[in-house]
């Protein structure tokens, strides 16, 4: 036994508690959002939305990640956390995947699928869920429209203006 | 690839475009602490001489052929490539730049990935001991299905998320969320008596005596500052957050004492 060397692989060692290690993302609090996929630098974590089957994945590729911890500075909700993980090696690629899967929401009117997660607008709901009572109903209402069905809500909502009001709203809003 | 038992192994340690992160972490597991020479490990000069090719940096436009080249001077048995850092086991940050074509494995098998930016040298050492049939790799890929609509979700939660809008601004990623979570242990304590906002001057003072890091005090007094402004603010726009807090903290006190 030496006194120099450490005895590594053969017994185990602990990282330092500030250590960041690979990233994780917690499937409970996870509301796939995707700020992270934003946020992240090397674009280790993709958000890709499957429209047909109406389900979001949330790709983390932990061999691009540089653990900057920014996912962990924009998430709204603490999902994601650099762990002190970091025995990481391994022969194939695809051991450094992790994928989160949900459900996407449905439009309210034309009922296909919106570019938002059922668990997102619960999340929403939940926040907004002191203000009075009117002011959230509309809010709900417009959060769960699709981008089509948005721009007709405003189209339906302009169709009274005078169409001289809306040529002067134009040209101060460019 | 057949599992044997790799005794000694000869490397030639390659960068192709790295940061010099990963080889000051290559150099450290050579030195006494770290010891990577017990397990029959040598760098050597001329990839004539290599086993194994350690890899640093990601595959750069300039260095392709010189790669390449490295490669076919290496003697056809064993021929093992090992990929250390993030750059070269994808790409990493610069896996979009014009001059880069990604990671190691876009040229050559790779049969190691050691993951990192840079990875800590037990982490280089864990690679090479799997290499060696030492030990046995733990990650695996995860792919988990979520089906209920519903997120945990506290009562507060728009409050909690304003002042940790207002910690960002003044504290990193690693202390926000302890601090965030004493100070609400704090509020919630406070809303239990009959004048909180006197209680949590209190309690916020008695932390800043407790503690011996000015940063976590600075912080205390900022988000008691902080919630005051955003009581009175949400008051003005209906929103009542304080009777909120007091159920809360009513029913953890229910639960605590009875």
């Amino acid at each position: 036994m030496s006194y120099v060397t450490l005895p590594y692989p053969f017994e185990p060692v602990e990282a330092p508690p500030e250590y960041r290690g690979k990233p994780e993302i917690d499937p409970k609090k996870c509301i796939g959002c995707g700020a992270c996929s934003r946020a992240c630098p090397p674009d280790a974590i993709r958000v890709e939305d499957d429209l047909v089957s109406g389900v979001r994945r949330i790709i983390l590729d932990v061999s691009r990640c540089i653990r900057c911890a920014r996912c962990e500075e924009v998430c709204p909700t603490g999902a994601i956390k650099l762990t002190r993980e970091f025995e990481l090696a391994t022969p194939s690629k695809e051991d450094l995947l992790q994928i989160v899967e949900m459900r996407l929401a449905r439009c309210s009117i034309c009922g296909k699928y919106v570019g938002r997660t059922v668990r997102q607008i619960e999340k929403a709901k939940a926040v907004l869920s002191p203000l009075p009572r009117d002011r959230l109903e509309e809010l709900l209402r417009v959060m769960t429209l699709c981008e089509d069905c948005r721009k007709r809500r405003v189209a339906q909502a302009l169709q009274g203006v005078p169409t001289a009001l809306l040529k002067v709203w134009g040209e101060v809003h460019g | 690839m057949a599992k044997r038992r790799i005794r000694s192994l000869w490397v030639f340690h390659l960068n192709t475009g790295a940061c010099n992160g990963c080889d000051i972490e290559v150099l450290d597991v050579l030195t006494p602490f770290y010891d990577v020479e017990r397990f029959g490990i040598k760098l050597v000069g001329s990839p004539r001489h290599a086993d194994a090719l350690l890899v640093t940096g990601p595959l750069t436009r300039q260095s392709y052929y010189a790669v390449k080249r490295t490669y076919e001077a290496m003697p056809p048995e064993p021929r093992m490539v090992v990929a250390v850092g993030t750059c070269a086991c994808s790409g990493g940050i610069f896996y979009d730049s014009y001059a880069v074509h990604g990671g190691i494995d876009k040229l050559l098998p790779v049969h190691m990935y050691i993951p990192g930016c840079p990875p800590r040298p037990e982490e280089i050492l864990f690679g090479i001991a799997q290499l060696l049939n030492i030990v046995e790799k733990r990650v695996r890929a995860k792919v988990v299905k979520v089906e209920s609509p519903k997120p945990e979700v506290d009562p507060c939660e728009r409050l909690w998320l304003d002042l940790r809008e207002e910690l960002r601004k003044v504290v990193g990623y690693f202390d926000r969320d302890r601090i965030l979570s004493e100070f609400k242990e704090m509020v919630l304590e406070a809303y239990r008596s009959a004048l909180p906002f006197r209680k949590l001057e209190a309690l916020v003072e008695d932390y800043c005596k407790s503690v011996d890091d000015p940063r976590l005090c600075f912080c205390a007094r900022y988000l008691y500052a902080k919630l005051r402004e955003l009581v009175e603010r949400y008051s003005r726009e209906g929103y009542i957050v304080e009777d909120l807090l007091r159920e809360a903290a009513w029913r953890r006190s229910g639960g605590l004492s009875l």
